[in-house]
């Protein structure tokens, strides 16, 4: 049985923070019917693809994000389109949509509007929320991180400020969503109380923990800010070479030093010295240290030197890319792998389970929806007959 | 305001530590949960309260700010005032008790006994060695949902990995992805990503498993291994190397969707930047106007994507000498205003000052307590308009709810509860042995 089984959800999300917010209900089990527009959700063009050759169907980013769901396509710019969302919501219990807020308004899918379809709980995405003076404001996944406030205080001081990889800031927000989402479901099954749940981007990166609720609270307990840091790690700390490539380190005074001491092994490292916290701010004892690290850390690999940190239980971990992740054995057989199969791109690797449920499976059903694979199915399921989903699909309300 | 709280009557017996287990119980915390802390007057948990037991004015001055940037006199209980730890303490309820004596694990299997979920993230084999297995959690309450978050696994080859935040991120493959593009990793900074996307997955996992079990009854265990959930905070660089075999590394401020512009520029001033993105045809367009159609900029190789990314160096020199001498927060609104998507790098206390963050909320003043002063505190990310999912009570302070779990909730009367805190168990502050461990 699936956690999520008989919720239905419908979405009108696209490129990235939506869906990643009902990919994560869909993988446990919630049908998730995915409302795109004519011309597909612009995630569908996002490279990398398959080969390096474009199209719809072939891109890693819409395939990870769309598993599970399915797709009908429905023009919401026509004003015909409306009476179809109506009869929609009125088989769903949770509506995601992530339009900034005129757009909702144009489409006809803002909260007053749905509600009066069905008092469901509805979960609105947008970069600034509904309110404030940014409400209109545009953003991208740079923007956003750079606005969230930790930004300011990564990278290094004498250069500018860096993002972090991927598009991660907006994968937080749709995560962030997610949580909200089952929030309003748990409301809504528990309390039979449908409502809005506004979900602002920018707030959730000012929200969160990588250091910037944090620096904004010890801001205003010291009025210190966080700054970029001159360069990288104090003693023994941050990021070493090794022979394949590089690891992180942890060995702060006390235990995590004597650990690391343990690890490489060197008596000289086990004077008291270099246990006093001002030793571990001199440059003159971190190039003595690092004497004695590098060659250790240079003569072995990432897999070696992390084997040897499991022994000391040393705060030491190896440095992954893609490839790491997809090769390592270990990872592999736990599960964080699996496969889709879609007849585009055949059979191909997929980012399985995020966790590991004992009795409610997250499992993939199926593959990303072509466009529009499911229109006939679901209008059918709402009562359109075959002569007005042809009417429909003439007057390209659906496709 | 209606109450509506979705988890109101489920309690949370919580073993978290760190950031990652912690942030997942203050979620479910904010949706009404009792989330009851277990917290050992014994032993100092490192990076769960406080950098350390004894920071002092002095210490914490040369500390980071946002490790330890406590009140400018942290007092005598820096662990009710650090900064990174105590904003994740909100909605929470503290108790002490010394879990590893007879005594102590029996409290801890009677508050089990009237719990829905237990959730922990300690080092692999710690609750075990406690004498509280998933065996023996489920027989002292069968049907209750248990979350452990490990940082590697537990089971497979690295169940003895030991690592925080910064360590977790270097095996998802988040720190590979960041930094500049002409320098190597070593030059990176400490940046925990995977600490709070692993408390939103524990968080989501542990509704949808109560869900399940209002359905059926049936609790279940979830194991979350933080690595493995941060994996998918990059899934187009994981999925690029599964399926094309290619292995992606920093691309500095620009996007891996090819974008360009996209970048951060300097502006008047010192250390102001601003962070530009053109998405579109259409947003270059607008850019290209708002500059004043210069010729570099209007030239027909400029008109596309593919022209842009073969000109990327260039078009990133000639924006940055541009916004170099504009003020950041007028060309910010100006930029908005003509269609461009761009926004300001802002430090911790521009965000603190910030209109938007102020005009929709997002800050609540709580009064001041002998451990921190009067400001304003995060409330929840979201607004839902019907359930109070709010900052309702402080950060909990070490053992302030000590009263209420062994009078109110446990039912023990006077003397054993006297007996229990001569004994060490019912504590307003650590022992002087976990104070010299910290």
């Amino acid at each position: 049985m699936d956690a999520l089984e008989g919720l239905t959800v419908l979405d009108f999300t696209s490129h990235l923070a939506g869906p990643y917010c009902t990919k994560l209900l869909a993988d446990m089990g919630a049908r998730v019917i995915k409302v795109e527009r004519p011309g597909g959700d612009p995630a569908r063009a996002l490279q990398p693809f398959l080969g390096d050759e474009p199209g719809p169907d072939r891109g890693a980013t819409w395939h990870y994000l769309n598993t599970n769901k399915e797709s009908v396509v429905v023009d919401l710019t026509k004003p015909a389109a409306g009476g179809l969302v109506r009869r929609l919501m009125a088989g769903a219990q949770l509506a995601v949509t992530s339009s900034a807020p005129r757009v909702e308004q144009e489409l006809g899918i803002d909260y007053a509007r749905l509600s009066s379809y069905a008092d469901i709980p509805v979960v609105s995405i947008t970069n600034f929320g509904h309110d404030g003076p940014y409400r209109d404001y545009r953003l991208s996944d740079t923007v956003l991180y750079a606005m969230g406030a930790e930004m300011y205080s990564h990278g290094l001081a004498h250069r500018e400020p860096l993002k972090l990889g991927g598009t991660a800031a907006l994968l937080q927000g749709g995560a962030m969503a997610a949580v909200a989402a089952m929030g309003a479901i748990t409301a809504y099954e528990v309390h039979g109380v449908g409502q809005l749940v506004d979900v602002s981007l920018f707030t959730v990166q000012i929200s969160n923990i990588d250091r910037r609720s944090s620096s904004i609270l010890a801001y205003r307990f010291s009025g210190r800010v966080q700054q970029r840091p001159q360069g990288a790690g104090g003693l023994a700390g941050g990021v070493y070479p090794v022979a394949d490539g590089y690891v992180e380190v942890t060995a702060t005074a006390g235990n995590y030093w004597r650990r690391f001491v343990d690890m490489i092994g060197d008596d000289a490292l086990r004077d008291p010295r270099w246990e006093n916290p001002m030793t571990a701010m001199d440059p003159a004892a971190k190039e003595e240290a690092d004497g004695i690290v590098y060659p250790w850390m240079l003569s072995r690999t990432r897999a070696e030197v992390w084997d040897e940190a499991r022994k000391a239980r040393a705060m030491v971990a190896p440095i992954y890319d893609g490839a790491d992740l997809f090769g390592d054995e270990n990872f592999r057989a736990r599960g964080l792998w699996t496969e889709i199969e879609h007849p585009e791109i055949g059979k191909q690797p997929m980012l399985g389970r995020p966790y590991i449920f004992e009795k409610t499976p997250w499992r993939i059903r199926s593959a990303a929806p072509s466009l529009g694979q499911h229109t006939d199915a679901v209008l059918g399921e709402i009562g359109c007959s075959t002569g007005e989903i042809g009417r429909l699909r003439a007057e390209r309300v659906v496709a | 305001m209606n109450e509506y709280l979705p988890l109101k009557g489920i309690r949370i017996c919580d073993f978290t530590a760190v950031w990652a287990g912690q942030t997942a119980t203050m979620y479910l915390a904010d949706m009404g949960a009792e989330c009851i802390k277990v917290e050992n007057p014994f032993i100092w948990n490192p990076m769960t309260r406080a950098a350390s037991p004894r920071i002092n004015a002095m210490v914490a001055a040369i500390l980071p700010p946002w490790i330890a940037g406590h009140p400018p006199e942290p007092g005598p209980r820096p662990w009710n005032n650090s900064p990174a730890f105590i904003q994740v303490l909100r909605n929470k309820k503290s108790f002490t008790v010394d879990s590893r004596r007879p005594e102590g694990l029996e409290i801890v299997k009677q508050i089990i006994r009237s719990s829905d979920v237990i959730a922990e993230n300690l080092a692999l084999g710690t609750l075990e060695k406690l004498g509280l297995s998933d065996e023996a959690i489920r027989r002292e309450r069968p049907d209750i949902i248990i979350l452990h978050m490990p940082a590697f696994g537990r089971t497979g080859a690295y169940v003895e990995g030991r690592g925080y935040g910064a360590h977790i991120d270097s095996v998802a493959g988040s720190t590979i992805l960041r930094g500049y593009r002409d320098s190597s990793p070593s030059d990176n900074a400490g940046i925990f990503a995977g600490d709070y996307w692993g408390g939103m997955h524990g968080a989501f996992a542990l509704m949808a498993a109560l869900r399940h079990r209002r359905r059926t009854g049936e609790g279940q265990v979830i194991e979350m291994a933080q690595v493995e959930s941060s994996a998918h905070m990059f899934p187009q660089a994981a999925l690029d190397a599964a399926w094309n075999g290619r292995a992606h590394r920093s691309v500095g401020n620009r996007s891996i969707e090819g974008f360009v512009p996209n970048g951060v520029f300097p502006t008047a001033g010192t250390d102001r930047w601003i962070a530009i993105s053109c998405r579109s045809d259409q947003e270059w367009r607008a850019l290209v106007e708002f500059l004043g159609n210069p010729a570099w900029a209007a030239s027909p190789a400029m008109a596309t994507a593919t022209g842009r990314a073969e000109n990327e160096d260039a078009i990133e020199e000639r924006i940055a000498q541009w916004t170099a001498t504009r003020e950041r927060d007028e060309l910010f609104h100006a930029l908005q205003a003509a269609g461009v998507t761009a926004g300001p790098v802002l430090h911790a206390g521009e965000a603190a000052e910030d209109p938007h963050l102020a005009a929709t909320e997002t800050w609540k003043r709580l009064s001041a307590t002998e451990d921190y002063p009067e400001v304003d505190w995060l409330r929840p990310a979201y607004r839902f308009t019907k359930s109070d999912i709010d900052l309702r009570t402080p950060p909990c302070l070490f053992g302030e709810h000590n009263d209420y779990v062994y009078r109110d909730l446990l039912g023990f009367d006077e003397d054993t509860i006297e007996r229990l805190r001569a004994a060490g168990h019912v504590a307003g502050t650590f022992a002087p042995e976990a104070l010299e461990n910290g």
